[in-house]
C-alpha cells in the first residue's frame, strides 16, 4: 500500500503535539529546547509530505524549505544554546522557572 | 547632493567612528574633528547655494493615508542656518570634550555625529512625517549621552527629558496621522489645503497638538520642567548643542510647520505672544534666582528663546529675518556660554556660582573671554543679539507698545542676572581653596572665540544672515506641487493660496538695491498706514505724502552715483 | 584737507582696542606684562591721531556740515539702517573736546595707572570708550547713536569694576550698567515710536528734521504731537539714565569706585553729557513739543538743586565731585529745557575742561597721598602739592563762576535764559542762582579741606607726600589753562559769539521756533553777569566762614580708614525707591521659583507617579514563569486564530 499523504500530516501532527508539550510541560531548558526541535522539524515534515501530494515539477519547492528551515533550525540551537549557557553562567540553574526576572 | 550629505553622512561618520580605538582618543579626535570640519564647511557651502531642494524619493506608506511619505529634502535660508549651528556647534563640542572626557570619547563622538543627523535631518525635510521622524529621532542619542557622560543625577535627567519630549510630541503624532489620512500627501502644501477644509474645532485641536510638541521642545512656560534638570546634568559640550541647535527645533516648528499650515485665528496668536513674552520674564527671573551656572543659563535660554517665539507670534513683515538673526545670535552666544561653564566646571571643579569667583585673577585668558562672551549675549549694539532683539522688539511694537515694553523689562533683566553671573563666576576672590583642574586649551579659547567674532561680524553685517531668506519661493511651491500632482504640472500652482503667510514670506524679501534711498516707496506706504491709524483725514496724509516725495526725490537725484554704487557692491556681494 | 573720509576718526580707537586688547590678552599669562612705554604710547597715539584728524576736518567743515553714508548696516523690511556720519557744527564741538581731553586722559593715565596688572587692559577700554563716544556724536542716525550710546555704558560698566576682585567695586559697576540700561531701553522704545510715524528711515536725524519740518508747514503738528511726545518723554528717560539726572542718578556716586583718570573722562567730561547732546541733536524734535521740554525744565532744576545739596555733605573728594557733576548735569538739562541748546552744549564744553582739571586734580591728590579719598584726612597739601593746587583752584574757580572763568561766561549764559526764555523764568533763574551759592560753598569747602589748614592724616605718610609726575602734571595744566580760557569762545557780554555761530546751523531753528514766540524781556545782560559774581563771592565767603575760620578736628579714630561709603550719601532717597522696585522683583522671582516653578515640578511628577503607580498594578498581571507565560501566548494565538477563521477577518 502506497503511503498515504494525511499519514505523513498525521505524524508530523504527532510530533509537532509531542515537541509543543515537552517546550511547555518541561522545566529543564534542555528539554524545551529540545521539543523546540522536535516541532519545526514535525513542520518540515509536513511540508515534504504536501510536497509530495503535488505533481512532480512543483514538488520542488515543498522540498526546499525544509532543507532551509534546517539550516536556520541548525543556528537557532546554536545560538539558543549559547544563551542557555549565559544564562546558567549567571544564574547557575537550568530551571526555566527561575528565570523570572521579567515580572515587574 | 549637499542636503543628503549633511543628513546622512552625520549617521556614516557616527558608524565609522566606530572603528578608531576606544582607547585612544587621540586618533578617535582626530578622526572626529575631521568630519566635524567638513560638516561644517558643508553646511556653509548649502548657505551659500540658496535655497534648493533634492528629488523626492517615496519612501513608505502610512496604512490609511492618501499619499505615501517621501524622503524630500528642502533647505530654505532658515533651515540652512539651523543646519549651520547645529554643525558648528558639534564641532566645538567636539573640542571642549576631548580635554573634558578622556575615557570613551569615541562613543561621545558617535552620540554627537548621531544627534547632527537628526537635528540637519529636521532642519531640512520638507515633508511632514519625515520632519517628525527627526524630530523625535534627536531625542535618543541626546537621551543616550546624558545618561552616559552627565552629572550626579545623570539617570534622573535622561529619563526626564526623554519621556518629557517625547510624551510631548505624542499628540502631534497622532494629529498628524490624523492629517496625513485626510491630506493627499504630508507635504507642506498639501497638509495647508487638507487643514483649509476642516471644520473649526479640528483645527484648533490639530494645532494645540502641534504647538504643545513644540512649546516643550522650546520651552514655552508651563512646559519647561524637563529644561534646567537636563541642561543642568548634561556634559556641558551637550547642553550647549541642546540649547543652541536642538531647543531651536521647536521655534524652527513655528515658523517652518505651523505657520504656512494653519490657517491661525488672532485669539491663537496672540497667546502664543503673550506666552512667549510671559516665558521670556519668567526665564529670567528665574536665571536671577538660579545657583547653579548651568541651570542660570538654561533658563537665560528659555527666557530669550521665549522672546523668539513672541517674535515669531508677532507675525510682522520683518518677523522671520528678525527672529533668524536672534536664534543664530543665541545659539552662538548660549553655546559659547555653555562650553565655558563647562571649562569652569572643570578647572574649579564646581558649578556653583557661590561656590566661583576670582577665575579672572586665577585664569585670565579665560577671564577675558568669559566677559567677552557675557557682554555678547547682553545684546549690546554691535552684537547679533542686539539686531536680532531689535528688530524682535520692533516686530513686538507692531503688535502694540505693552509688548514691546514687556520686552525692554526683559532686556533690562537679562542684563541683571547675566552680570550678576558674570560677577560671581569671575570678579572677586574665590569662595573657597580648591586644586585648580584642566585650564582652558588654546584650541577651545580660539574656537570659542571665533564664535564670538561672529557674533561680532554679523552684529556689524547682519546682512549676512537676512540676505535671500525666504521660507518657499516661487520654485519650491512648484516643484512640491509637482510631487503632488504629478500629471498636471505647474499650471495649479494658482489654486494653492491656501495660508496667507507663506504668500507673504515669499513676498517679503524684495529687492535690495532700495537702501540708499532716504525715503522708499515701502517707507511712504508705511507713514501712509500709521498716519491714518492717527486719525488723520485722507487729504491731510495725501499733501503730506506728496511734500515727502518731493523731498525725497531731491535727494535721490544729489546722490545718484552713490545709489548705484551700493547697489553695485550688494550685486556683487549677492552672487 | 577736507578729503579725509569720516570714518577714519573712530578707525583710531577702534584699532587701539584691538591692538591693545590683543597685547592685553596675550601678555595677561606672563608674570611681567608687556613693557609700559610701549603700551603707554600706542595708547596715547591712537587718540591722539583722531584728535588731530578731527582739527583737519573741523577747520575745512562747509557751514552745512560733512555727511558720509559709509555702507549699508541693516537691511531687513521693516527696519534699513545705514552707518552713515554726520559731522556739523555740534558733533564738531563734541569730537574736540572728545578726542581732545581723551587724549590728554590716556597720557595722565600712564602716569596714574603705572605698575598696574591690568595696565593694558585698562588702556584697552579707555581706547574701546573713545570709539564708542566718538560713534555716538557723529553718527546721522538714532541707531547708530544708540550702538555708541550702549558702547560707553559697556565701557563704564568695565572701567567701574576695573579692580575687580573687590566686589564692591563690580556692584557699583554693576549698577551703573544695569541703571543706564533701564534708560537705554527708554531711548530704544523712543526709537520704536518714531518709527511707527515715519518707518525706519526716519531715524535718520536730517529726516525726522525734515519730517517735523513737513508737520509743521503742512499744520498737521497737532495730529502727531502725542506720539511725538511719547517719543520725546521716552528719549528723555534715556538722557536721564545717560547723564544721571532724576529719578536715575544713583549710579554716577557709585561709578567713582573706578580709577580717577576714568571719573574724569567718562564720569564728568564726555559720556555723561551725552544726554544733553542728545537733546540738543533732537532739538528739532523737542521744539514741537513744549510740554516735554518743560518737564526737562523742571527735572534738570530739582537735579541741580539736590546734588548741590548731596554735594554738601561729602567727605570722599571723588563724591564730591560726582555731586558735583550732575549738579552741573542738571544747569545743561535745564538750558536744554528752556530751548537754550547752544548755552547748555556751551556749558558742556566750559564743563569738560574744569571738571576733567579737578577730577585729574583729585588724582593726583589721592596719588600723592597713595590712595587716601577721605578729605578730613588730608589738608595744608597746597605746600606739598603746589602744581596740583593751582590747577585744582583755577578749576574751582571756573566751575563756581568767578567772573572771567570760564564757568563764568557759560552758567550767566544758562541763567540770563532761563530768565528769559523759559515760562516762569523769574523762579528758575532764583534756584539756578541759589545753586550756584550752594555750588561755590562745597566747592570752597573741598579746596579748603584738602589744600589749606594743616595736614590731618597719619604722621607717618606725610613724609611720602609728592607732585606726581610730568605725564601727569602736563594734562593737568592744559586742562587747567582751558577751565581759564575756554569760556572766552563765547563771552556774551565782551560780544564775542564765536561758539553760537558754529552751533546756529544745527539748534537756532529749533530755538526760534520756541523762543520765537515768546515776548522776550529785555533786561540788561551785565545785571546777570553781576548776580551770577554776587553768588559766587558769597558762596565762596560762605564757605570760608564755615571751614576756613574754625580749625578742622583731627580725625578721630572711630571714623575707620576707609573713605566713606560706597552707599551713595544724599541719594537715599532715590536708591530707596529704586530699591521699591528691585525688591518687587525679586518677590516677584522668589514666587516664581519657590511656588510657581516647584507646584509647576509637583504637576510633572505627580504625573510621572501615576503612570509609574499604573505600570506596577499592570506587571502584577504578568505571569511569574517562562512557560505559563509560552502557554498563555500559545492560548491567544490559537483564538486570535479561531476568531479569524470563524468570523473571516476582522476587517
Amino acid at each position: 500500500m502506497e503511503l498515504q499523504p494525511i499519514f505523513i500530516q498525521m505524524l508530523a501532527l504527532l510530533l509537532f503535539a509531542i515537541g509543543l508539550a515537552t517546550a511547555l510541560a518541561r522545566r529543564n531548558v534542555f528539554f524545551v529546547l529540545m521539543g523546540i526541535e522536535l516541532a519545526l522539524n514535525a513542520v518540515n515534515l509536513s511540508f515534504v509530505g504536501f510536497a509530495k501530494t503535488l505533481p512532480a515539477a512543483e514538488s520542488v519547492a515543498g522540498q526546499i524549505v525544509p532543507l532551509f528551515s534546517i539550516a536556520v533550525a541548525a543556528a537557532e540551537a546554536c545560538v539558543g544554546l549559547a544563551l542557555v549557557i549565559l544564562i546558567f553562567r549567571n544564574r547557575e540553574s537550568v530551571d526555566s522557572d527561575n528565570y523570572s526576572n521579567m515580572k515587574g | 547632493m549637499l542636503l543628503h550629505l549633511l543628513v546622512l553622512a552625520p549617521f556614516v561618520a557616527a558608524v565609522l567612528m566606530a572603528a578608531t580605538s576606544k582607547e585612544d582618543p587621540k586618533s578617535s579626535s582626530r578622526l572626529a574633528f575631521l568630519f566635524g570640519y567638513a560638516f561644517v564647511a558643508l553646511s556653509i557651502a548649502l548657505i551659500a547655494s540658496g535655497n534648493q531642494a533634492t528629488e523626492a524619493i517615496e519612501w513608505f506608506h502610512i496604512p490609511g493615508a492618501k499619499g505615501s511619505v517621501y524622503y524630500y529634502l528642502y533647505s530654505h535660508g532658515l533651515g540652512a542656518w539651523m543646519v549651520l549651528l547645529s554643525t558648528s556647534l558639534s564641532l566645538v563640542a567636539l573640542m571642549t570634550a576631548r580635554n573634558t572626557l578622556d575615557t570613551n570619547y569615541r562613543n561621545f563622538a558617535i552620540g554627537i555625529f548621531a544627534l547632527m543627523g537628526a537635528m540637519n535631518g529636521t532642519f531640512l525635510a520638507a515633508d511632514a512625517v519625515l520632519f517628525f521622524f527627526f524630530f523625535e529621532a534627536m531625542v535618543i542619542p541626546a537621551a543616550i549621552l546624558i545618561a552616559a557622560y552627565g552629572g550626579k543625577e545623570r539617570t534622573k535627567a535622561a529619563m526626564t527629558f526623554a519621556i518629557y519630549t517625547l510624551v510631548g510630541s505624542a499628540p502631534m503624532m497622532v494629529a498628524l496621522w490624523y492629517l496625513v489620512t485626510v491630506a493627499d500627501n504630508s507635504l507642506v502644501l498639501s497638509l495647508a489645503v487638507a487643514l483649509q477644509n476642516l471644520d473649526p474645532a479640528m483645527q484648533s485641536t490639530l494645532l494645540a497638538c502641534f504647538l504643545l510638541a513644540f512649546m516643550v521642545k522650546t520651552p514655552i512656560f508651563p512646559f519647561h520642567g524637563w529644561q534646567a534638570i537636563t541642561y543642568a546634568e548634561a556634559p556641558a559640550p551637550l547642553s550647549a548643542i541642546l540649547t543652541g541647535a536642538m531647543s531651536k527645533a521647536g521655534v524652527f516648528g513655528f515658523i517652518a510647520w505651523i505657520l504656512p499650515i494653519f490657517p491661525l485665528s488672532m485669539e491663537w496668536v496672540d497667546a502664543m505672544m503673550w506666552l512667549g513674552l510671559l516665558t521670556a520674564v519668567y526665564g529670567a527671573m528665574l536665571a536671577f534666582r538660579a545657583m547653579d551656572g548651568k541651570k542660570l543659563l538654561a533658563y537665560s535660554s528659555m527666557g530669550h528663546l521665549g522672546l523668539a517665539v513672541a517674535g515669531v507670534f508677532s507675525l510682522s513683515e520683518s518677523m522671520l529675518p528678525a527672529v533668524l538673526v536672534l536664534l543664530v545670535a543665541h545659539g552662538l552666544s548660549a553655546g559659547a556660554q555653555f562650553y565655558l561653564m563647562g571649562i569652569a566646571e572643570r578647572f574649579a571643579g564646581t558649578r556653583d556660582i557661590e561656590q566661583l569667583g576670582g577665575l579672572a585673577k586665577r585664569n585670565p585668558v579665560f577671564g577675558s573671554l568669559f566677559g567677552f562672551v557675557a557682554v555678547l549675549s547682553l545684546a549690546v549694539p554691535g552684537t547679533a543679539g542686539f539686531v536680532g532683539e531689535f528688530t524682535v522688539l520692533m516686530s513686538l511694537w507692531d503688535m502694540g507698545p505693552l509688548p514691546a515694553l514687556v520686552a525692554g523689562l526683559c532686556l533690562i533683566l537679562s542684563a541683571a542676572y547675566m552680570l550678576r553671573f558674570v560677577q560671581k563666576v569671575i570678579f572677586g576672590t574665590p569662595a573657597r581653596q580648591y586644586e585648580d583642574g584642566k585650564r582652558m586649551t588654546a584650541l577651545e579659547g580660539s574656537s570659542i572665540g571665533v564664535m564670538g567674532v561672529l557674533l561680532l561680524v554679523f552684529g556689524m553685517h547682519p546682512a549676512f544672515i537676512t540676505n535671500a531668506l525666504q521660507l518657499f519661493d516661487e520654485n519650491a511651491v512648484q516643484e512640491m506641487n509637482k510631487v503632488s500632482h504629478p500629471e498636471t504640472a505647474p499650471v495649479e500652482s494658482s489654486t494653492v493660496e491656501a495660508p496667507a503667510d507663506v504668500v507673504d514670506d515669499a513676498t517679503a524679501d524684495e529687492n535690495v538695491a532700495a537702501v540708499a534711498q532716504p525715503m522708499t516707496e515701502e517707507d511712504l506706504r508705511q507713514l501712509d498706514s500709521n498716519l491714518k491709524a492717527n486719525g488723520f483725514s485722507d487729504e491731510e496724509r495725501a499733501s503730506l505724502i506728496a511734500q515727502l516725495k518731493a523731498m525725497s526725490e531731491s535727494e535721490v537725484a544729489e546722490a545718484p552715483e552713490q545709489n548705484e554704487a551700493t547697489a553695485n557692491e550688494e550685486a556683487s556681494e549677492n552672487e | 584737507m577736507t578729503n579725509l573720509p569720516l570714518w577714519i576718526i573712530p578707525l583710531f580707537p577702534l584699532l587701539g582696542t584691538i591692538l591693545l586688547g590683543t597685547v592685553a590678552v596675550v601678555s595677561s599669562g606672563s608674570k611681567k606684562g608687556p613693557s609700559e612705554g610701549f603700551v603707554g604710547a600706542l595708547s596715547v597715539l591712537f587718540p591722539a591721531l583722531s584728535f588731530v584728524s578731527v582739527v583737519l576736518l573741523a577747520f575745512g567743515m562747509p557751514e552745512e556740515g560733512i555727511r558720509q553714508t559709509l555702507c549699508n548696516w541693516i537691511d531687513i523690511p521693516m527696519l534699513k539702517v545705514n552707518i552713515g556720519f554726520l559731522f556739523d557744527g555740534l558733533s564738531r564741538v563734541m569730537l574736540l573736546f572728545v578726542t581732545g581731553i581723551g587724549s590728554l586722559i590716556a597720557l595722565y593715565s600712564i602716569g596714574y595707572m603705572h605698575g598696574d596688572r591690568g595696565f593694558t587692559r585698562f588702556f584697552a577700554y579707555i581706547n574701546l570708550f573713545l570709539f564708542s563716544m566718538i560713534v555716538l556724536v557723529l553718527s546721522d542716525s538714532l541707531l547708530l547713536t544708540f550702538l555708541g550710546w550702549e558702547g560707553v555704558g559697556l565701557c563704564s560698566y568695565l572701567l567701574i569694576g576695573f579692580w575687580n576682585h573687590d566686589l564692591n567695586n563690580c556692584k557699583a559697576a554693576n549698577k551703573a550698567f544695569i541703571v543706564n540700561r533701564v534708560g537705554d531701553i527708554g531711548f530704544l522704545l523712543g526709537m520704536l515710536c518714531l518709527a511707527t510715524l515715519g518707518g525706519s528711515a526716519i531715524l535718520n536725524y536730517d529726516a525726522l528734521n525734515k519730517f517735523i519740518e513737513m508737520l509743521i508747514a503742512g499744520g498737521h503738528v497737532e495730529l502727531a504731537t502725542p506720539i511725538i511726545a511719547i517719543a520725546g518723554l521716552l528719549f528723555f528717560v534715556g538722557c536721564t539714565g545717560k547723564s544721571a539726572q532724576i529719578p536715575l542718578l544713583t549710579w554716577l556716586p557709585d561709578a567713582m569706585a573706578g580709577p580717577t583718570p576714568v571719573s574724569a573722562l567718562i564720569h564728568a567730561a564726555t559720556m555723561v553729557t551725552s544726554g544733553v547732546y542728545l537733546l540738543a541733536r533732537l532739538s528739532r524734535m523737542f521744539s514741537v513739543i513744549p510740554e516735554v521740554l518743560m518737564i526737562v525744565l523742571i527735572v534738570g532744576m530739582l537735579t541741580a538743586f539736590w546734588a548741590a545739596v548731596a554735594g554738601l555733605f561729602q567727605n570722599d573728594i571723588k563724591k564730591v565731585l560726582a555731586y558735583s557733576t550732575i549738579s552741573q548735569l542738571g544747569y545743561m538739562f535745564m538750558a536744554a529745557g528752556a530751548s537754550a541748546y547752544d548755552a547748555s552744549i556751551f556749558h558742556v564744553f566750559t564743563h569738560a575742561f574744569f571738571k576733567a582739571a579737578l577730577f585729574l586734580g583729585a588724582g593726583a591728590v589721592i596719588h600723592a597721598l597713595a590712595g587716601e579719598q577721605d578729605m578730613r584726612r588730608m589738608g595744608g597739601l597746597i605746600k606739598k602739592t603746589p602744581v596740583t593746587a593751582c590747577v585744582m583752584i583755577f578749576a574751582f574757580l571756573a566751575i563756581i563762576g568767578f567772573p572771567g572763568f570760564a564757568g563764568f561766561w557759560s552758567k550767566d549764559l544758562i541763567l540770563e535764559r532761563l530768565y528769559t526764555n523759559a515760562p516762569f523764568g523769574e523762579f528758575f533763574y532764583g534756584v539756578g542762582l541759589l545753586t550756584a551759592v550752594i555750588t561755590a560753598v562745597y566747592m570752597g569747602r573741598l579746596i579748603i579741606m584738602t589744600f589749606f589748614g594743616e595736614y590731618r592724616g597719619p604722621k607717618e605718610k606725610e613724609a611720602h607726600i609728592h607732585e606726581a609726575p610730568a605725564c601727569m602734571l602736563f594734562p593737568m595744566v592744559i586742562l587747567a589753562v582751558g577751565a581759564v580760557f575756554a569760556g572766552y569762545l563765547w563771552a556774551d557780554s565782551l560780544g564775542i559769539k564765536f561758539f553760537e555761530g558754529t552751533l546756529a546751523p544745527v539748534v537756532g531753528v529749533a530755538q526760534d521756533f520756541v523762543v520765537g514766540k515768546l515776548a522776550v524781556a529785555h533786561v540788561n545782560p551785565m545785571a546777570f553777569a553781576c548776580f551770577g559774581t554776587a553768588a559766587a563771592l558769597l558762596g565762596m565767603f560762605i564757605a570760608y566762614a564755615i571751614y576756613g575760620t574754625k580749625r578742622l578736628p583731627r580725625l578721630h579714630a572711630k571714623w575707620g580708614s576707609a573713605p566713606e561709603g560706597f552707599k551713595a550719601d544724599w541719594t537715599f532717597f532715590f536708591d530707596y525707591i529704586h530699591s521699591i522696585f528691585i525688591v518687587m522683583f525679586k518677590a516677584a522671582a522668589f514666587v516664581a521659583d519657590v511656588f510657581v516653578d516647584k507646584v509647576l515640578q509637583a504637576i510633572q511628577w505627580t504625573i510621572g507617579a501615576i503612570a509609574e503607580i499604573v505600570g506596577d498594578g499592570v506587571s502584577s498581571f504578568q505571569a511569574r514563569k517562562v512557560r505559563v507565560q509560552l502557554t498563555l501566548s500559545l492560548v491567544g494565538l490559537v483564538a486570535l486564530t479561531a476568531v479569524v477563521l470563524l468570523t473571516g477577518g476582522l476587517f
